[in-house]
């Protein structure tokens, strides 16, 4: 019976971790890695083999078709273009140490939409396929553009079926007008909480007046839009990081329990405040222990707590098809599901490829709104964005659940040649598929009752951790 | 119990006839349709094509839009569309070539060919329906039931169905047929029992019946169709269950539900009830494996047929009402019980004295 081909590394527990590259995983010892890599497979070691997915009869049949399945499901295929992020000015009313998203002062002129970009990108918007759309409004600070958000949102509401609109704002400076904009059902919002207020304070408002005032506009839009139509990101300086419980009570003092923890950006203008390039160790160990806190929360509270991307990357272990999030897919191909206007109309397959190309890193945009769509240069970046055939990857047992981000490589080293396991980008997605597998292999009840909340089942079964001897 | 059969007064046919009954003062939409004349207590009098069509059904019964399947010489029609209804079935053959111990409806011998009739008792069905086709085993017959979806699709293509098989006679040469008729069109409720063969063998009857599904399930996998993979919970397979949720993330990733079911005690399945009813009221850790495997690796499962108590509270949302309008019943204990808005109760023919031992209202 063929057998599919496995990958293997070692684990704290003295077994190795095996996986296929349909995402199939199972742990056994160093015995049974000298019979499979000799050919001396006993049939214990066959029917394990079977059982569980790693081998086939004959080619077509059910267990081969469904490999194919579990293999196919795993490669993400992007589908029409639904999910428009705009930037209708580059200005801002706050002047955070790491911002990443490129801003100039509030009063700069220049750098918002004039009248005939906002003609182009409703034209663009009219020209989409899609009969359901999602809008985010980024920046600088949006809501410095009321007029621009009211306009679009109409020019939305008429064209499409459905349409959501996400306002990514840093709740400074919200008017009369804003609330009612944010109330309103299909709006939703979007902003940094820096863990608690004194990092908050520190990292992004400066002053004492302008952290009350961002906490005071927070519990008002918790209060009045409710918990699920806020969502707050805490940006963490692995160099300084906030204790993970601050972070916690933080989050749950305003009721969101959903917590997207990420590092300071290496894009942008943060690089040049913040050393980002070598702080993959640090931020690993910060965010284990990150983790490590949410068990001992979830254990006692009848509330439960995530942390978003660890759970993101729990499930795509767990399962195929699981291809939802940006941030972490294969191939990563950018440019087709979702796209970036600029604040002055240069087209972008990413937030972060705007990053690159406007620190003249390498040009990543993709046209503008009034000339249109030119997917050349991404496509050629795209062809290169899959860790299929990557030597390093081919060799690794969490191939199946991982990406590439080749923004992210082309910013940091300036070239996306680099050997995977000197990228940040692998050192951070080894340590977690690290720490996933030690939770799923754990015994410790505490450990097995957040991967049971995190995984979306009533209890985490023991089968989920097979070990063949 | 809602009745499947409804009383009509001799009409002078020789072939089968398909008949919409419609509400007084409307339009004949078709030429199947007939017109309410008059209500004179049980006895309705339709206007059909001229002439007069007489129903007989309690006067409080609704029945306005329901399409009946009258026979030459026969008093007794088959309301074979029920408008207000979700749970309409067709049963389209009673052979079968599998002998499943829990069969509900078991197999007969003959078979009389009403496939253009069901074609237009279809295409004569509400805005939006689902419809479900079961026997005996359909595909048994599978041109004519191809023959038969493919013109409702093409008349009516709003209408779905929801298609019982046990998935034997299925091969690659039906990919590109299903492909073509979609996705959306055919929910395929197939049976898996056991991922051990020798076990879901013995269970249905049939040697290599394990090994045909299998190649069935892979022609309805190619063709990129929704699948509700069925198991009937039972004494036989009790055991495997955790192990075939296994085998299901394993092999059959593509279904859109796993359904795990409780024991309906009819046909072969009342015959069998001792050997093979599982109370899962008083044992459940087989189950809650089972759904805690699947759940865990993304694949939708549901509990069909359970009643809510029946089951731990944390496991209650994975277990909708399924059981059909017209199969069922509450039994007195719930008269009293919170939960009744939201659970499927009983089957008419459950018998609570042999059946679950540890319930009560919620």
């Amino acid at each position: 019976m063929p057998i599919v081909p496995l990958k293997f590394r070692e684990s704290d527990d003295d077994l190795l971790l095996f996986a296929d590259d349909a995402g199939g995983y199972f742990k056994s010892d160093s015995k049974f890695l000298h019979r499979y890599a000799l050919g001396r497979l006993e049939p214990s070691d066959i029917r394990f083999l079977h059982d569980h997915g790693h081998g086939f009869e004959e080619i077509g049949d059910l267990a081969y078709s469904g490999f194919e399945h579990r293999f196919a499901s795993r490669q993400y295929v992007p589908h029409e273009l639904d999910y428009i992020i705009l930037v209708p000015t580059l200005r801002c009313n706050l002047a955070c140490g790491y911002c990443q998203v490129s801003r100039v002062n509030e009063n700069t002129p220049g750098f918002d939409w004039d009248e005939k970009t906002i003609e182009a990108v409703l034209r663009f918007l009219g020209n989409l396929a899609t009969r359901k759309i999602k809008i985010e409004f980024q920046g600088g600070e949006p809501l410095l553009r009321l007029d621009i958000i009211k306009r679009v949102r109409d020019y939305c509401r008429v064209k499409f079926e459905e349409s959501e609109f996400v306002i990514c704002t840093n709740l400074q400076d919200v008017s009369f007008e804003a609330w009612k904009l944010l109330e309103q059902p299909d709006v939703f919002t979007s902003t940094s909480l820096d863990s608690n207020p004194l990092t908050h304070q520190f990292q992004r408002t400066i002053t004492a007046e302008k952290t009350n005032t961002f906490f005071k506009n927070l519990a008002a839009a918790v209060e009045k839009l409710g918990p699920g139509k806020v969502s707050a990101l805490p940006t963490i300086n692995p160099h300084n990081p906030p204790l993970p419980q601050s972070v916690i009570d933080t989050f749950l003092d305003f009721g969101i329990r959903s917590i997207y923890l990420r590092p300071v950006n290496y894009q942008g203008f943060a690089r040049r405040k913040f050393d980002a390039r070598a702080s993959a160790k640090i931020w690993n160990q910060y965010h284990s222990s990150f983790i490590d806190a949410l068990v001992e929360l979830n254990w006692i509270s009848d509330q439960p707590v995530e942390e978003y991307y660890f759970v993101h990357c729990l499930r795509r272990v767990l399962r195929a098809g699981h291809n939802g999030h940006v941030d972490l897919r294969n191939p990563n191909l950018v440019g087709y599901g979702y796209l970036v206007i600029d604040h002055d109309g240069e087209l972008y397959p990413t937030d972060e490829a705007r990053m690159v190309s406007r620190i003249g890193q390498f040009d990543l945009s993709m046209g503008d709104v009034h000339s249109g769509l030119s997917r050349d240069t991404v496509d050629a970046f795209n062809a290169e964005a899959l860790n299929n055939f990557h030597p390093d990857c081919v060799h690794c047992p969490y191939q199946a659940f991982c990406g590439v981000d080749l923004v992210d490589d082309l910013s940091r080293y300036g070239r996306i040649d680099l050997p995977k396991h000197l990228t940040d980008f692998c050192q951070r997605h080894t340590y977690i598929f690290d720490k996933i597998f030690s939770m799923i292999y754990s015994d410790d009840p505490k450990v097995r009752k957040s991967l049971a909340i995190w995984s979306g089942s009533p209890r985490f079964d023991g089968s989920l951790a097979k070990v063949h001897r | 119990m809602i009745s499947l059969s409804i009383q009509v007064e001799p009409f002078p046919i020789v072939e089968p006839l398909i008949v919409r009954l419609q509400e007084s003062g409307t339009e004949a939409r078709s030429q199947h349709d007939a017109v309410l004349l008059d209500i004179d207590g049980h006895r309705r009098e339709y206007n059909f094509q001229g002439f007069s069509f007489v129903v007989r059904t309690p006067p409080d019964e609704c029945i306005d839009g329901d399409v009946l399947l009258v026979l030459p010489g026969q008093t007794s029609a088959h309301r074979l569309i029920r408008a207000s209804s979700h749970h309409n079935t067709l049963l389209v053959t009673e052979q079968c070539d599998q002998l499943c111990v829990m069969c509900s409806q078991p197999p007969k011998k003959y078979h009389t060919d009403l496939f253009d009739q069901f074609a237009v008792a279809a295409a004569l069905a509400p805005q939006g329906a689902m419809i479900g086709i079961s026997g005996g085993e359909p595909l048994l017959h599978k041109t004519r039931l191809f023959e038969m979806i493919t013109k409702v699709a093409v008349e009516r293509p709003d209408i779905r169905f929801h298609v019982l098989t046990n998935g034997q006679h299925l091969e690659p040469s039906d990919v590109e047929t299903i492909f073509q008729l979609g996705r959306e069109r055919i929910l395929w409720g197939v049976p898996l029992y056991s991922a051990n063969r020798n076990t879901h063998d013995r269970i249905v009857g049939k040697d290599g019946a394990f090994a045909r599904l299998e190649l069935g399930l892979v022609t309805l996998m190619r063709a990129g169709a929704s699948v509700e993979l069925r198991t009937v919970v039972l004494q036989q397979n009790w055991s495997d269950l955790p192990d075939l949720a296994t085998f299901i993330n394993t092999r059959l990733g593509f279904i859109s539900v796993w359904a795990l079911m409780q024991l309906e005690r009819i046909g072969y399945g009342r015959m069998n009830w001792d050997s093979s009813f599982q109370d899962t009221s008083t044992e459940f850790e087989q189950i809650r494996r089972a759904v805690d495997i699947a759940t865990a690796r993304g694949i939708r499962t549901s509990l069909y047929n359970f009643p809510l108590c029946s089951v731990p509270p944390e496991y209650r949302d994975f277990a909708p009402s399924t059981i059909s309008d017209w199969k069922r019943k509450y039994l007195e204990f719930c008269t009293d019980c919170g939960a009744r808005g939201t659970c499927g109760g009983f089957f008419q023919w459950y018998s609570h004295n042999e059946g679950f031992a540890a319930l009560g209202p919620l």
